[in-house]
């Protein structure tokens, strides 16, 4: 238990961000270089490269470098399925809680134009 | 309130809205199918009895006619601050055995820049949840995003 705590820590953090699930979710697709994956956002690299980080912290997914190019791959057999099974509650709750709080901030703008 | 990491969540965020907004998009059902489902799936609100006992039952309908119902009730609210419900019991504190039994204790606070919103999703134990396991309700994590990334693709 102790030293699975820290790791779920880290994971749960890496999930809590939409640019990194994104990052997440193009990777089950298969691997793919940093460029292509910071290609949709519209993010400085430096910026793009720091949730490759702390995504690469989490065990989540791990890259190499071949040449100029550095390559993402989704590790899925680092999550316990413990972890797996809770991660999965956390992704829903996150993008539920951003999809309230986009529809509630949209409602508020129209609210103070009229 | 302590939160077990092993089977807890706590999600967090400052909404820029008021919270009376915040409040009627969490309480006003129709407002809720708009954001309580990741697209294409839809969220029907089919029960919303806002009060400790009152039925809260959601079914989630997906592109391909899957149906997932999540009865439920709520324990206690407070307007304009505080929602706790649960899937563990339903209308009238039945006792239920849903596919998952969960308790969330949704909190509302003002904020300089709008609202300071939390949610606590509390799970039951680990026989609970290895049962769901033998159940098949886990493919594992690689199917997971791969329906969340369909999902994605779906929507842009």
């Amino acid at each position: 238990m102790d030293n699975y705590q820290p790791a779920l820590n880290d994971v749960f953090h890496a999930l809590a961000d939409p640019t990194r699930r994104a990052v997440l979710r193009q990777l089950t697709r298969g691997p793919a270089s940093v460029t292509a994956l910071a290609k949709p956002f519209d993010m400085a690299l430096p910026s793009f490269m720091k949730h490759i980080a702390v995504l690469e912290e989490s065990d989540l997914i791990s890259s190499r470098k071949i040449g100029r190019v550095r390559t993402c791959a989704l590790t899925p057999r680092k999550l316990a399925r413990a972890e797996r099974w809770l991660a999965e509650q956390r992704i829903l709750w996150e993008d539920r809680t951003d999809r309230l709080a986009n529809f509630a901030e949209s409602r508020a703008s129209k609210e103070t134009k009229i | 309130m302590t939160a077990d990491l092993g089977r807890d969540l706590t999600i967090s965020r400052i909404i820029k809205a008021p919270r009376a907004i915040v409040w009627e998009a969490w309480t006003d059902p129709k407002l809720m199918e708009e954001w309580w489902c990741p697209v294409p799936w839809r969220a029907e609100v089919q029960a919303f009895d806002l009060r400790p006992g009152g039925a809260f039952d959601t079914l989630m309908r997906g592109p391909d006619g899957e149906e997932n119902p999540h009865p439920g009730s709520f324990l206690d609210v407070v307007p304009m601050e505080r929602i706790v419900f649960t899937t563990a019991l339903t209308e009238g504190w039945r006792p239920a055995a849903p596919w998952l039994a969960m308790t969330a204790i949704i909190t509302m606070k003002d904020h300089p820049d709008g609202t300071d919103y939390s949610a606590v999703v509390k799970h039951a134990d680990r026989e609970t949840r290895d049962r769901h396991e033998a159940l098949g309700f886990y493919d594992g994590w690689g199917a997971v995003l791969e329906q969340f990334a369909a999902i994605v693709e779906k929507r842009a």
